[in-house]
């Protein structure tokens, strides 16, 4: 008979407290074996800080950070997941980037090891994380942009650049939203 | 004499202890390293910007390449990631043939990275003969799945090939052969003057580093957390399999090796239960719905625990798949391991965590 491992539920009802303005802000799924995940769409990536001390608190371990390109969000709105495991259960904070608040607050103090992944996300994707405490280049060389991979164009649009418009889109659109920063 | 001058040694990309680029800013004071920087990025490969533009049975492909001695992890853990995506449940065999790969590719990898600490030591008649016993593995891995490294024993829905009875009596043969040479390796590691002068004590990681920096796989064992997911969240077959979670608590690299090659046994074990207990039957179910959906798996890997996140938006290519090798979570604790060690240790201290950076870089 498969046994269902289910959550700490006090740990899920307080992470549920920080997701409740939102639309199916929360919700969990098994997989063939039993073992439960639990996601929770925050309210504000400002609400990620107070969630990690709840994580922390129970003894949590911060398993994965995942950040993603703009390009391939859609209207969805570009979201960052962050995902702990706590005995055998993972748990997954998703806070979403709008133009209002397009930054995202360090775990770094809570967690020692988001250090790397929130490097990542700022150097392949220019995502804004404040108060993050080590400022050195994990990846990239110093001399490089951050984000520089965010605005990279495939090999395979700029060789159909002659016989499609995605080039010149990408190139235009690039364009106007530098302008726009200006 | 007043003050003593420190100065900035850099030390790499190449060699540091695999023939892999990784480089380190070393501030020594004389022969100790009194603070490590670490920068990563040659060989960055953008394996997750491909595998958004490829379809999932093309990425099962893909991410069998990011590494090739945990190759099998990545496929594993991938397929499983789009099984709890699409909602799908695979055959029981094809459970138990996932177990069988795993644990064989595990073996291999535990004796290569003993082997390399043997090489680094300078104990090369060691060396020679620890990756000529990993040979009986490699041969194993030929016979039965035709190739040495990436095997290709996974696919979303099952297993991509069956082990015929045949077969199964000669992986049981040739784990006859491997268990006394294990075992013989294993006393040299433990025991040896030499071994044990040069690795016991060295690159100490204290149990509350470990968990503040959430190492994974034998470096974590090796300081005494019991952290496995094969027991914490069962998958494939492991909950129905006896098998212990190995711990040293010596926290040092003479405790991760003993942990690597005590582990040998309990696969060792797994795949005899397997091949005794493998029912008959389908080895891969049907593909399940493409919808909007995101989904997480993990597995315990020779290094430690892999993660995968999938994020599907009802097409066959991914909107997102993101994943976090073990060895990613366990450079930091170098600066915890080196920390007043000798220049001269630094490659040795490396290799104890098993490290890998084409993994990390992806």
């Amino acid at each position: 008979m498969q046994i269902q491992r289910t959550g700490d539920a006090a740990l899920v009802a307080e992470l549920g407290t920080f997701a409740t303005q939102q639309e199916n802000a929360t919700w969990q799924a098994d997989d063939m074996y039993g073992n439960m995940t639990y996601w929770f769409r925050l309210d504000t990536p400002a609400l990620l800080y107070p969630a990690a001390v709840a994580l922390k608190a129970k003894g949590a371990r911060l398993t994965m950070v995942s950040a993603c390109r703009r390009d391939t969000v859609g209207t969805s709105g570009r979201y960052i997941s962050y995902h702990f495991a706590l005995k055998g259960i993972v748990y997954t904070l998703r806070v979403t980037l709008t133009d209002t608040e397009d930054s995202t607050p360090s775990i770094t103090p809570i967690f020692a090891n988001a250090d790397w992944h929130e490097r990542e996300m700022i150097e392949l994707y220019g995502i804004h994380v404040t108060g993050q405490p080590n400022d050195n280049r994990l990846f990239l060389d110093e001399k490089l942009d951050a984000g520089l991979l965010e605005g990279a164009v495939p090999l395979s649009v700029m060789m159909n650049g002659a016989c499609t418009t995605d080039l010149w889109e990408r190139v235009l659109n690039g364009r106007e939203d530098g302008e726009e920063k200006k | 004499m007043s003050g003593t001058k420190t100065f900035s040694m850099p030390l790499g990309p190449v060699h540091v202890a695999l023939e892999e680029p990784v480089y380190f800013n070393l501030t020594v004071e004389g022969e100790i390293v009194r603070k490590t920087h670490l920068t990563s990025g040659h060989v960055h490969r953008g394996m997750e910007a491909l595998a958004m533009r490829r379809n999932i049975f093309q990425n099962a492909t893909l991410v069998e390449r990011v590494c090739s001695l945990c190759s099998n992890s990545h496929s594993f853990t991938y397929a499983m990631v789009v099984e709890n995506a699409l909602c799908m449940h695979i055959p029981e065999r094809a459970r138990y043939l996932r177990v069988i790969a795993e644990e064989t590719k595990r073996i291999a990898s535990h004796l290569f990275n003993t082997a390399i600490q043997a090489h680094i030591i300078g104990f090369h008649s060691l060396f020679m003969h620890v990756m000529e016993v990993r040979e009986l593995m490699q041969d194993m891995k030929e016979t039965v799945y035709g190739n040495r490294m990436n095997i290709a024993a996974n696919c979303v829905g099952g297993a991509k090939q069956d082990i015929n009875l045949k077969k199964q009596e000669y992986i049981l043969k040739q784990l006859e052969l491997i268990e006394p040479q294990i075992r013989e390796i294993q006393d040299i590691y433990a025991n040896d003057p030499m071994v044990h002068t040069r690795t016991y004590g060295l690159g100490l990681l204290p149990v509350d580093d470990a968990i503040a920096l959430g190492v994974v796989g034998p470096v974590a064992r090796g300081s005494g957390i019991t952290d496995d997911c094969r027991k914490d969240s069962p998958y494939a077959a492991y909950g129905d399999l006896d098998f212990n979670v190995i711990t040293e608590t010596g926290c040092c690299a003479w405790s991760r090796v003993q942990v690597r090659l005590r582990e040998c046994y309990e696969s060792l074990s797994l795949i005899r239960q397997c091949i005794d207990r493998m029912p008959e039957g389908d080895i891969r179910a049907p593909l399940g719905k493409l919808t909007v959906n995101s989904a997480v798996a993990r597995t315990e890997a020779p290094r430690g625990e892999v993660f995968y996140f999938i994020r599907t938006n009802g097409t066959d290519v991914p909107e997102r798949l993101k994943w976090r090798v073990p060895s990613y979570m366990n450079w930091e604790a170098l600066s915890v391991m080196m920390k007043d060690c000798n220049v001269a240790d630094v490659a040795l201290i490396t290799n104890s965590i098993d490290p890998c950076v084409s993994c990390t870089e992806r």
